[in-house]
């Protein structure tokens, strides 16, 4: 199968019924995650069964749209992606630690590229990217 | 498993950045020509293999679904046993493991272990981009491409980032690991790019993902390598120079700390490397050639220390203090390594470090060769797990005595 592209030519997720909440979730601005029935933890990417305890018992549940800024860096060119990036260049790209315990891939946007840093304090917004599909951004939190 | 297994040949394809008019190769061409080196340099040819063992590691351009029975097919071998490694960078290091471990049980006697891309004949995903369809498949690219990651140097940068915001590092010592592999080159006439550079170049090259620069990045290449491995007995029946699996360890999916929130700072070598020197029954200070993974600089840095060659966080000031050049107080990265060696896809560069660490120990290294050179320590290092660096770490021991 080959990677569905947006009209910005950027790539589009191949959504299937293990992640379609996810993404139908955040086209609607609601940012949920798997949370273990079992054990409580949040993850992330999507998995098939809890990576802490091994429970299938996973349930897409409303997290915390806020975290911390583990790491960034700030991507001037585009490499292996899409073309679609080149008109958002630089791109901040961080590791959030999400408050309520998991981490992922964000980007960071409303920041200038000199003002990221580790520990900044994030909350998550939304961009449509389909007709499918809503994709998570962070931004900076005010005042903080 | 101390001695039980040697490699008695190796090979590699020249490389090609594929300028106008240099031939284009495929994957099978490739691994033909990686073999014929290979049973050339151990003497042997591709009929000794029949009954035996065939290891393949999987490459980026795209192959048939029974891989390693297909590469059977091509070369016209009929093995006992197939090995297929999906593990990256560290598949040639793995595929040594395995083998061994049949040698021992006494299953197979030898094996032919292949591998060969050719990233830059891909068509890519994204035209005009290195981006293979390989990469753009399933859960892990869902999550990644379309969220805004530039691949590899981005993946890598903010490793890097972390890795610098916890510790002293500096881009002089970062550099000096660079420079140093650039040096290597000038002596190796296999490698792709031999003109030496200065630490202040390393400095000043154009950075691509802060803080990954132009010069922490392999250039990618087309190419093969392989290698033989055979019982101790059976090597030492057929050359005077086997060299010998002396020890190794291996991680896969390594965490440090939670699985949720983990530490990517260190690595999967923290385990690996010291069970490799144990199985040995050797110390750091016995290592007189070492031949990390060299994706990236601030790699090296880190495998130094998870290995234990220096603490955590003292990477940056053993780099300083050390010579890393052949002739040096800690020969490293002797052919050139990836960053100037070049690097044959994602997955078939692991074959580099474990072959010139076979190479020096040979002492058929020429103008690079570290000077009586018993024990040499190599590692594999394969795979990018989401938001960490390197799902699979492999450290081996060879020597020229069992």
């Amino acid at each position: 199968m080959s990677t569905p592209i947006s009209a910005e030519n950027k790539p589009l997720p191949v959504i299937t019924d293990l992640t379609r909440p996810f993404w139908t979730s955040a086209k609607e601005g609601r940012f949920v995650l798997q949370k273990c029935g079992h054990c409580g933890t949040f993850q992330f990417q999507p998995k098939p069964w809890c990576i802490e305890c091994g429970s299938r018992d996973l349930a897409w549940t409303p997290a915390k749209p806020t975290g911390t800024v583990y790491t960034f860096t700030i991507s001037r060119s585009v490499a292996m992606n899409f073309p679609g990036w080149e008109a958002e260049l630089p791109v901040l790209m961080c590791l959030i630690d999400l408050d309520d315990g998991a981490r992922l891939y964000g980007q960071v946007t409303d920041c200038a590229p000199d003002k990221i840093h580790i520990g900044m304090r994030v909350e998550v917004h939304f961009k449509d990217i389909s007709e499918d599909a809503g994709i998570p951004k962070f931004r900076p939190i005010a005042g903080t | 498993m101390r001695g039980e297994v040697a490699i008695v040949g190796y090979g590699r394809t020249p490389y090609t950045r594929l300028k106008p008019g240099e031939p284009v190769l495929t994957v099978d061409e490739y691994i033909a020509w990686a073999a014929e080196l290979a049973l050339k340099s151990a003497g042997m040819s591709k009929t000794d293999f029949d009954d035996q063992g065939l290891g393949v590691a999987h490459a980026e351009a795209a192959h048939t679904v029974n891989w390693s029975a297909a590469t059977a097919e091509t070369l016209g071998i009929s093995p006992q046993i197939l090995l297929r490694a999906d593990q990256g960078g560290a598949s040639a290091s793995s595929l040594l493991i395995r083998a061994a471990a049949l040698i021992k049980a006494g299953v197979i006697d030898r094996a032919l272990i292949v591998g060969a891309d050719t990233p830059l004949s891909i068509p890519s995903a994204a035209p005009g981009l290195p981006l293979s369809p390989e990469r753009t498949r399933g859960v892990y690219w869902d999550f990644q491409g379309p969220f805004g990651v530039m691949g590899a140097s981005a993946q890598f940068a903010l490793i890097q980032q972390r890795y610098m915001h916890q510790y002293p590092v500096t881009l002089e010592q970062l550099g000096k690991i660079a420079s140093t592999t650039r040096y290597h080159a000038s002596l190796n006439p296999q490698a792709i790019y031999r003109k030496p550079f200065s630490v202040e170049e390393y400095i000043n090259s154009r950075v691509l993902s802060d803080p990954i620069r132009l010069l922490d990045c392999v250039p990618i290449v087309n190419g093969g390598l392989a290698y033989i491995v055979t019982s101790a007995e059976t090597a030492r029946k057929i050359t005077d120079n086997p060299v010998y699996l002396l020890g190794f360890g291996e991680t896969n999916n390594y965490y440090h700390g939670s699985r949720s929130l983990p530490d990517v700072t260190t690595t999967g070598f923290v385990k690996s490397g010291p069970a490799a020197l144990k199985m040995a029954g050797v110390t750091h200070t016995d290592i007189q050639v070492f031949e990390p993974y060299d994706d990236y600089p601030f790699i090296v840095m880190m495998t130094l220390e998870d290995w234990g060659f220096c603490r955590k966080g003292e990477g940056d000031r053993f780099v300083a203090e050390r010579n890393f050049r052949f002739d040096g107080d800690f020969p490293m990265l002797t052919d050139g390594g990836q960053l100037s060696g070049g690097q044959p896809g994602g997955a078939i560069g692991g074959f580099a470090p474990l072959i010139e660490a076979v190479t020096q120990l040979r002492g058929e290294a020429g103008a690079r060769q570290v000077k009586g050179a018993t024990i040499a320590a190599s590692c594999g290092f394969g795979g990018i797990p989401y938001g960490r660096p390197g799902r699979t770490c492999i450290g081996l021991i060879f020597g020229t005595e069992a």
